[in-house]
């Protein structure tokens, strides 16, 4: 197995496009340690600047300290008083933690919503190729079990991808935490739950290219299901079909995986320290992964080549 | 330890179940260790079914195989085969020297002896001197020699060659030809899978001829060449009395070759009739230079075979 999960690594490497996510994640955290400036005083947030730029909207609060929007009135909290500096923030109790942790939660969500769709399509097309007529035979005709050909390709792929997460988080992490002296460990639990979802579709990938053979259909099939699974996450959406389609709708809910309930309910709940609502969608997200890769297991075990 | 490299009992495939397809109806198969095995049939046969339910790439319908005396369900029975598949495939931005590294790894080769073999079995396929090149940029003959050098990494006990010589100049061809006889002298056997007849007739000691997924034909090259008991004789013109005499046990035409001899088909029912006839020969002052079992070539008996109706 650990040939085919270095033939695995390699042509990873080959494949520019992995190169190319390296890259971007290195842009977002050396971006991230050049242009942004804090000025913590005493632990607390006294300035932040972005390429120059001042981070922090200090022309929302009038001089009395209470937020305004951009009409000049006066925003209120939930409990109907105005809102002032240093009374509420959107995450966390102070400015600064509100800072960081917003920080962190738009580097998590945009590696959740963006860098999974790059980083299925950078690997979507390897099951499919491990398939192909003229390899396929070469390597199943080595001494290996089917069930290790598969794991080495499919880890192979997990293992650069849980690198690149690990490699994003912890840069961003660092930086941030360096620059404001606040260490947000939770932030840090975004990496297991952004590889799993990576792995749950990557699951659909692994059946649907061990099935068809064809990489762009695999990853067709998983982009459709992602967008099936983010219209499913409408909780309105039950109540808007017929009593005939309801069963249905509400059932596909809950066996499919629930990509966009998982970025909005834990990613950056994790981040923001906020408690996370959405363990049932990532539980029920991680069952459809596993079942996906059981399938895939049996089907390549079965499969006449 | 079996005598046997390969063993087959009613071993079958059929693709389908709605219109079916028999693929290889079922075949009983034995090929001795050692031996040179030609597997031959028109395309569409069930040649490379066979050799990929042999090598676990396809299940069988029905029946039972084991090579090297390990059922081929089993991994075990790929652990010292080597396999040279048609048309395969190699990743391009692996060298030839990490290409063989990475695939002998796969077949549990350990490090010392990858290191030891793959210079050595580059060498054998003139590929040396691009041990460091990136497959991507090789021509076809090129890979073909790669993926022989692959098949043998292992050190195989059996080698399976599917049209090993695709590609492959006629310089490469007599090398791979050589190659072939020197793994059957070294007592490796050799399933080779080739459309290439003339190569197939000089290498392999037993041949099969694959039609419509059967046997048709199985032996050695010998015993399915020899045309029943015709005999070639070189000798001087016969006189017309013998020939007439001989009436139909000489073929009309006569072959004339230099230094006033002639090459005629004789065909008799046994050796006894084979020494009357050269007696009588003899008494009519006909002189003899050779007398040979009458053969035709694989290729001849290829066409006859497969062009014949269904057996």
């Amino acid at each position: 197995m650990t040939g085919l999960l270095l033939l695995t690594l390699r042509e990873l490497r080959a494949r520019k496009v992995v190169i190319g996510l390296f890259v971007i994640a290195t842009i977002v955290w050396v971006a991230l340690a050049l242009a942004l400036q804090l000025d913590v005083v005493d632990g607390s947030l006294a300035g932040a600047r972005l390429f120059g730029e001042d981070a922090i909207n200090d022309e929302a609060y009038n001089a009395e300290g209470v937020l305004v929007d951009a009409e000049g009135n006066v925003v209120l909290n939930d409990d109907g008083e105005p809102r002032r500096l240093n009374d509420q923030y959107p995450f966390g109790s102070t400015l600064l933690e509100s800072f960081v942790f917003g920080a962190q939660a738009f580097v998590s969500g945009a590696a959740y919503w963006v860098g999974i769709l790059l980083a299925l399509f950078a690997t979507g097309g390897l099951v499919a190729s491990l398939t192909e007529r003229g390899q396929v035979d070469v390597l199943l005709t080595k001494p290996l079990s089917r069930s290790a050909v598969l794991a080495g390709r499919l880890g192979g792929v997990w293992l650069v991808m849980l690198g690149l997460v690990v490699y994003l988080f912890g840069a961003v992490w660092l930086v941030m935490s360096l620059k404001s002296g606040l260490w947000n460990p939770r932030f840090l639990l975004a990496i297991p739950v952004v590889f799993s979802m990576f792995a749950v579709m990557y699951g659909v990938i692994a059946l649907v290219g061990v099935w068809s053979g064809s990489g762009p259909l695999s990853l067709m099939s998983t982009l459709a299901l992602l967008f099936v699974s983010l219209v499913l996450a409408i909780p309105e959406l039950p109540n808007q079909v017929s009593q005939t389609w309801r069963p249905l709708v509400e059932g596909a809910y809950h066996v499919l995986p629930k990509f966009g309930n998982v970025g909005v309910e834990v990613v950056p709940q994790l981040a923001t320290g906020q408690p996370v609502a959405g363990a049932y969608a990532l539980a029920s997200s991680l069952a459809f992964g596993a079942i996906c890769y059981l399938a895939a297991f049996i089907l390549f075990a079965r499969k006449d080549y | 330890m079996t005598d046997l490299a390969l063993q087959t009992s009613s071993l079958a495939k059929t693709y389908g179940s709605r219109q079916p397809v028999h693929a290889l109806r079922p075949l009983d198969l034995e090929v001795a260790r050692g031996e040179v095995f030609g597997l031959l049939g028109p395309n569409g046969a069930g040649k490379t079914t066979l050799v990929k339910l042999l090598l676990g790439l396809v299940r069988p319908t029905e029946g039972t195989a084991s090579v090297l005396g390990a059922p081929i369900t089993e991994a075990a029975a790929r652990q010292r085969a080597g396999y040279l598949p048609e048309g395969h495939r190699f990743p391009p931005f692996l060298t030839a020297r990490q290409t063989l590294d990475l695939l002998a790894r796969m077949a549990g080769v350990s490090a010392a002896d990858r290191d030891s073999r793959a210079p050595r079995l580059l060498d054998l396929v003139r590929l040396g001197g691009a041990a460091n090149r990136k497959t991507g940029g090789f021509s076809k003959g090129m890979l073909q020699r790669l993926g022989i050098a692959q098949a043998l990494m292992n050190s195989p006990e059996i080698v399976f060659l599917d049209e090993p010589t695709d590609g492959v100049d006629p310089v490469g061809r007599r090398e791979i030809r050589d190659l072939i006889e020197g793994l059957r002298d070294d007592g490796v056997t050799v399933f080779l899978n080739s459309h290439l007849l003339s190569e197939v007739e000089r290498i392999c000691s037993r041949v099969a001829i694959l039609k419509d997924g059967a046997v048709v034909r199985d032996g050695t090259v010998d015993d399915l060449t020899r045309q029943g008991r015709a005999w070639r004789l070189v000798s001087t013109p016969l006189p017309a009395a013998l020939a007439a005499r001989l009436g139909d046990a000489l073929a009309p035409e006569a072959e004339t070759l230099p230094g006033g001899l002639v090459r005629s088909l004789v065909t008799v029912p046994d050796r006894p009739a084979l020494n009357a006839l050269l007696d009588a020969l003899r008494a009519e002052a006909v002189e003899v230079e050779a007398v040979e079992p009458a053969r035709q070539s694989l290729e001849d008996l290829f066409v006859e075979v497969v062009t014949a109706d269904a057996p």
